[in-house]
C-alpha cells in the first residue's frame, strides 16, 4: 500500500466511524422518540428484533470460522478471517441483551397471563438468568476461539495498542505452540458449535417463540439456529464483497472462493426454507388448533398474509432460482444485494413472528420510517465494532498467497 | 498430401500433462484428446472447455419431475375422493413431498440422460487411439501432425516428460 493509499484509507476509516457514529445516535434517537409515544411496544418489538437479528449474524459468522477449522478446510482462510472479526459484535450484543430487561413489561405478553403450570419456565427471573447464563457461555467460547485463532494469525512484530499488548502478555505467560493452538482451537471450534445449537434453541424458544405462550414447535430452536447461520452467511459475503470491491484495501478472494461461499449460502437457503416446511406440515396434519392459529394468524389473516408471502419469495424463491446459477455466485456486486434482501426478508420474518403477538388486531402492518431507523442504527453498531476490530488486527485483512485456493 | 501422425504422450505427473496442454495450443500440432484417470480441474481450465450441457439436462428433469409428482398426487387423490381428517382431496402442503422427490429422481434421470446423449454412448467401436495405462494412473495426451514433422512432436512430448506412444 503506497503512502497516499495509506493516509487515505485512515481519512477513510475516520469517516465511516463518525457516519456510523451519526446513524447509532439516530437510530437510539428514534428509539427513545418512539418509546415515549403512544406505542413504546413498537419500539421494545424493533429493537428485540434488530438485536436477534444483528446478534445473529455475528454469531453465525463466527460459526463459519469454526465449522472451517474444524473440517481443515484451505480454501477458507481469509474469509473465516473476516468471520472472526464478527465477533467484535459480541460484548455489544451482550449489553443489548440486558437492556432487553428494561422493556419486560411491553415485551413479554405472557407476564400477566395464567399461563396454566408454565409459570415455572416462563417468569422473568429464570429466563433471564438463563439466556444471561447461555449467552455468557457462548460468547467466552467464541473468544476462547477467537484468541487462539489471533495467536496464530497475528503479526508479533507490531506492537500497537493495549489490547494488542494485553493479548501477547498473556501469550507469553502461557505455553503454546503451534500444536497445542491448533488443538486447543478445535476443542473451543466443537464446544462454540455445540453452545451455539443449544444457546440459540434456548433464545429461539425464549425470546421469540414464548410471546405466544399456548403455542409450541418443538423445532422452533433448530429453525433458529439454521436462520442464523442463512444471515451469518448472508452478512460474511456482503462484508467480504464490499472488500473486495474497495481498492485501498488489500482484500480480495478469487471467483472460485465467491462460488464456494456462495454454495454454502444457497445451501442453507434450502436448509432454512425446509425447516419451515417441516414445522409447517406437522401442524397441517395434526391439525391441532392451538397449533394451527399461530400459522392461520400469520399466513392467512391480513395484514399478516401478504408479508409471509413477501417474506417467503424474497428469503426462499428468488434466491434459489437465481442461485441455481454458478456464474451469480462469482459476482460479488450481485451477491451483496442478494444477501442484503435475504437479510431484510428474515428481518421481516422477526416481524411476522413476534408482530401479532407484541401488536393485537391491527389493521395495517405495523412497520413505519422509525423501524428503518432503529436497524441502520444496529447495523452502524454492527459497522463499528467490525471496523473496531480490523483496525486493531489490520493482518487479518492480508491474504497470504497459501490461504487462496 | 503428407500423411497426418498421432502421437500419445503419456504422464504421470498431473502438472506436467498440464504444462503439455498448454504448450500444445501455441504450437504448429493440433490437440486431439486428453485422457484423465481423475477429474482434474486443472486439465479442465487449461483446456478450456465449453461449459458442459449436462446441467441443462439435469434442470429440465428436474423440473419436469417436480409438476410429474405433483400431478401424479393429485392424479391418485381424485381417483378415490377420500376425506381424511378433514383434509381437502387436493391438499397442496403434502403434494409437495411428492413433488420435490420427484424432483430429485427425475433431476438424476435427466442427469444420466444428459451424460449418455453429450459422450454419444454407446460406443461400440470403441477408441481407435487409446492407451489402457490411462484408466491406470496415466495422463494421455493425444496429438496429430504431419508425418514429415512426427520427430518434432515426439521430442516435445519427450521434453515435457512423458512417454511416447505413436499410433
Amino acid at each position: 500500500m503506497k503512502p497516499n493509499d495509506s493516509s487515505s484509507t485512515g481519512r477513510h476509516k475516520k469517516q465511516l466511524i463518525v457516519i456510523c457514529l451519526v446513524l447509532v445516535v439516530i437510530g437510539f434517537g428514534t428509539f427513545i422518540f418512539v418509546l415515549t409515544g403512544r406505542h413504546p411496544e413498537r419500539a421494545w418489538q424493533a429493537y428485540l428484533i434488530n438485536f436477534l437479528l444483528w446478534s445473529a449474524i455475528a454469531q453465525g459468522g463466527l460459526l463459519f470460522s469454526a465449522i472451517m477449522h474444524i473440517v481443515n478446510a484451505r480454501w477458507s482462510a481469509p474469509l473465516s478471517n473476516l468471520a472472526e472479526s464478527f465477533t467484535a459484535f459480541f460484548p455489544v450484543s451482550f449489553i443489548l441483551f440486558l437492556f432487553l430487561f428494561l422493556g419486560t413489561e411491553h415485551l413479554f405478553p405472557w407476564l400477566h397471563q395464567d399461563l396454566h403450570g408454565k409459570e415455572v419456565w416462563l417468569n422473568i427471573p429464570f429466563l433471564f438468568s438463563r439466556d444471561f447464563i447461555g449467552l455468557f457461555i457462548l460468547y467466552g467460547l467464541g473468544f476462547a476461539y477467537l484468541y487462539h485463532a489471533l495467536w496464530r494469525k497475528l503479526d508479533r512484530s507490531v506492537s500497537q495498542g493495549k489490547i494488542r499488548k494485553l493479548l501477547y502478555k498473556w501469550w507469553d505467560r502461557s505455553i503454546l505452540d503451534s500444536e497445542k493452538c491448533n488443538r486447543r482451537m478445535t476443542v473451543f471450534g466443537i464446544l462454540y458449535i455445540l453452545a451455539y445449537a443449544l444457546i440459540l434453541s434456548l433464545i429461539g424458544y425464549d425470546l421469540i417463540m414464548s410471546m405466544d405462550p399456548h403455542w409450541y414447535s418443538t423445532l422452533f430452536g433448530a429453525y433458529t439456529f439454521v436462520k442464523a447461520f442463512y444471515v451469518g452467511l448472508g452478512g460474511l459475503i456482503i462484508f467480504a464483497s464490499i472488500l473486495h470491491l474497495y481498492p485501498k484495501i488489500e482484500f480480495t478472494l478469487k471467483p472460485s472462493q465467491f462460488h464456494d461461499i456462495g454454495k454454502l449460502f444457497f445451501a442453507f437457503c434450502l436448509v432454512w426454507a425446509d425447516f419451515f416446511y417441516v414445522q409447517l406440515i406437522v401442524i397441517w396434519y395434526g391439525n391441532i388448533p392451538e397449533e394451527t392459529v399461530y400459522v392461520i394468524e400469520r399466513t392467512m389473516a391480513v395484514p399478516w398474509a401478504y408479508l409471509a408471502w413477501f417474506i417467503f419469495i424474497i428469503c426462499f424463491i428468488i434466491p434459489f432460482l437465481i442461485l441455481l446459477s454458478k456464474k451469480v455466485k462469482t459476482k460479488p456486486r450481485f451477491m451483496s444485494v442478494l444477501c442484503a434482501i435475504v437479510i431484510m426478508g428474515i428481518w421481516l420474518e422477526h416481524l411476522l413472528l413476534l408482530g401479532p403477538a407484541l401488536s393485537h388486531q391491527v389493521s395495517s402492518l405495523p412497520l413505519g420510517i422509525a423501524d428503518g431507523l432503529m436497524f441502520v442504527g444496529f447495523l452502524a453498531l454492527m459497522a463499528m465494532a467490525v471496523t473496531f476490530f480490523l483496525n486493531l488486527f489490520p493482518e487479518l485483512l492480508r491474504v497470504k498467497e497459501g490461504d487462496v485456493i | 498430401m503428407a500423411t497426418e501422425a498421432l502421437v500419445m504422450g503419456l504422464f504421470t505427473n498431473e502438472n506436467q500433462a498440464v504444462s503439455a496442454v498448454e504448450a500444445l495450443a501455441d504450437s504448429p500440432w493440433q490437440l486431439r484428446r486428453v485422457h484423465s484417470p481423475i477429474p482434474s480441474h486443472k486439465l479442465s481450465d487449461a483446456l478450456n472447455l465449453k461449459q458442459s450441457m449436462v446441467g441443462w439436462y439435469t434442470l429440465a428433469g428436474g423440473i419436469t419431475g417436480f409438476f410429474t409428482g405433483f400431478i401424479l398426487a393429485v392424479y391418485t387423490a381424485v381417483q378415490w375422493n377420500l376425506i381424511v381428517s378433514g383434509k381437502p382431496i387436493v391438499a397442496l402442503v403434502p403434494f409437495f413431498i411428492v413433488g420435490f422427490e420427484f424432483t430429485v429422481l427425475f433431476a438424476i434421470f435427466g442427469n444420466v440422460v444428459g451424460l449418455i446423449h453429450q459422450m454419444q454412448l454407446p460406443g461400440f467401436k470403441g477408441l481407435e487411439q487409446y492407451d489402457p495405462r490411462c484408466s491406470g494412473e496415466h495422463f494421455g495426451i493425444l496429438a496429430s501432425c504431419s508425418a514429415s514433422d512426427l520427430e518434432g512432436l515426439v521430442t516435445f512430448f519427450k521434453t515435457k516428460g512423458g512417454e511416447i506412444r505413436v499410433f
